[in-house]
């Protein structure tokens, strides 16, 4: 389980790979049409999609109407446990933040220069 | 999926002006950062947390071990633009030296009150072999983050957000 999240934390440190999966966050595309957008060259895409794949981030599939034609697709799990991890982080600051709070709303305002 | 994929954020809504609310944040983080293993690398000893004021400046602790003064930085401030902005770096123990992660604060201005927001962004770059993550479920990994991060996380489960957004 952790390699997945190594896995995945790799595959996403990479900037151009992070928007590929921006752009599949809003829906399956095609890799033409992700090297159109990006201004990706078909080679280099083709090397971010299979870091992307083996990270399971994404996943191919065969167009039902054309045997040809690849979809990628945005899976879910790794980004859950990724977003587990990060949760936790987010408690963390969460719970400092309201240390934070409770400190600035009791300390009493600065007197005034006169 | 609500978080980003490589940040962490949390906001509270505090009832005070932006200029209070920035100034207490940096020159009194000492009073409000939370004590214990769960925060601070001094864990239960007596010691401080500062933050220098200014780019360049450094986030640290200061406490005694054994009777010896022990500093640690946990990072570097990147951007200092009160009352709107601060940032830097944040590092924890058992990082390599390229390992580094970025926390930025925002203090917004909410009627009289002030929407302050931490980002902690780049956990992505923290290198996949690192040994604190080797063998270790998430969960786990966090604990070894470094003494800050231990136990802590988990245990907290708080909002991560107070604020009105």
């Amino acid at each position: 389980m952790d390699s997945t999240l190594d896995r995945t934390l790799a595959a996403l440190a990479d900037p151009t790979r992070r928007r590929v999966v921006e752009l599949l966050r809003k829906r399956s595309c095609r890799p033409s049409e992700i090297a159109d957008r990006m201004a990706l060259t078909r080679p280099a895409l083709s090397r971010h999609l299979r870091v992307l794949r083996r990270a399971g981030i994404v996943s191919e599939r065969i167009e039902e109407d054309d045997a040809r034609a690849r979809l990628y697709t945005l899976r879910e799990q790794p980004f859950s446990e990724l977003g587990d991890w990060l949760r936790e982080v987010e408690a963390f600051w969460g719970d400092q933040l309201n240390a934070f709070k409770q400190h600035a709303e009791r300390s009493p305002p600065r007197k005034r220069r006169r | 999926m609500s978080t980003a994929q490589d940040q962490a954020r949390a906001s509270v809504l505090v009832r005070v002006d932006r200029e209070r609310a920035f100034r207490l944040f940096t020159e009194e983080i000492d009073r409000w950062w939370r004590r214990g293993l769960k925060y601070r690398v001094a864990g239960k000893r007596r010691g401080i947390i500062a933050l220098e004021p200014r780019v360049g400046g450094r986030l640290f602790e200061s406490f005694d071990v054994d009777g010896e003064t022990r500093v640690t930085v946990s990072g570097q401030v990147t951007a200092w633009e009160p009352p709107a902005r601060l940032m830097f770096e944040w590092r924890a123990v058992n990082f390599a030296p390229s390992e580094s992660t970025e926390v930025e604060v925002r203090f917004e201005p909410d009627g009289e009150s002030t929407l302050v927001t931490v980002t902690h962004r780049g956990w992505s770059k923290i290198r996949p072999d690192h040994p604190a993550r080797h063998g270790l479920a998430p969960a786990a990994f966090l604990r070894m983050m470094g003494m800050w991060w231990a136990d802590l996380l988990s245990s907290a489960r708080v909002h991560a957000a107070g604020g009105s957004r």
